[in-house]
């Protein structure tokens, strides 16, 4: 089981909406994957993996050093764009 | 649910803005008036943007305004309002926006089942037809009670 947190600034709207389409995405490749969501503030306690959140999100997070594999998203509606860029993050921490 | 949340009185269309901030500040003034946010919210909604980038254009044309709730968010709703021209909220891949959707969520959990039934309809090609060509609140309200049945009786067989 892969620990997965959706965050976004608000941890109310964004971020709740990327959850529902992550979860679609899950359901629909059954990936082994648990999805927590917060806001950015609940980030120094996740203990998991990867961090999923909109782009300009990511990009702070990745300047800023966070020790995470960090998945920008662009497009929040696009499943496509959800499924290739958090399959990549799994392969690249190891799993699939 | 959604049907709940996103009322008439709280939809207006063709609005013109001259910028990014003044779009938000019209998307929230029917929310103010309505008493679901205070001033404060829709002015926490800019205050953000400006420090952290438009980081609530999710989708193409599409922003969700929404600041945390601690700003000022007293009642679960949603407005929608649809900028004609569209404006630019230097969010390069999905400007230019033609729809804010304002959002206030005075909890973190208890509207997921309407965020559900809202992404549902984002996820529609239909929606943003209605949205550009409807010319009252009445026919967006109608489009989503339809939609919002027809899905709840699909569920449930």
């Amino acid at each position: 089981m892969v620990k997965v947190l959706v965050a976004c600034r608000a941890g109310v709207g964004s971020s709740l909406m990327l959850k529902i389409k992550l979860n679609e995405v899950i359901a629909e490749h059954k990936w082994n994957m648990e999805v927590i969501h917060s806001s950015l503030d609940e980030l120094s306690s996740f203990d998991g993996p990867i961090v999923v959140t909109l782009s300009d999100v990511a990009d702070e997070l990745k300047e800023e050093g966070v020790k995470k594999e960090i998945v920008g998203i662009r497009n929040l509606l696009d499943k496509k764009e959800i499924y290739t860029k958090v399959a990549k993050a799994l392969q690249d921490i190891g799993v699939n | 649910m959604i049907e709940k949340i996103i009322t008439e009185p709280l939809i207006q269309l063709k609005v013109k803005a001259t910028d990014w901030r003044d779009a938000i500040q019209k998307a929230g003034s029917v929310l103010v008036e309505d008493g679901d946010v205070t001033p404060n919210y829709v002015d926490e909604i800019i205050r953000s943007a400006e420090k952290f980038g438009p980081y609530f254009v999710i989708a193409p044309h599409v922003a969700l305004a929404h600041a945390p709730r601690q700003a000022g968010a007293n009642t679960l709703a949603m407005g929608i309002t649809t900028l004609d021209p569209p404006i630019d909220f230097h969010n390069e891949a999905n400007d230019p926006v033609r729809y804010v959707f304002t959002l206030s969520a005075p909890d973190a959990d208890s509207h997921l089942k309407a965020m559900q039934e809202f992404v549902r309809l984002l996820s529609m090609d239909g929606f943003y037809d209605v949205l550009d060509r409807a010319t009252s609140g009445q026919e967006i309200m109608a489009y989503i009670e339809s939609t919002v049945s027809t899905n709840r009786s699909d569920c449930n067989g």
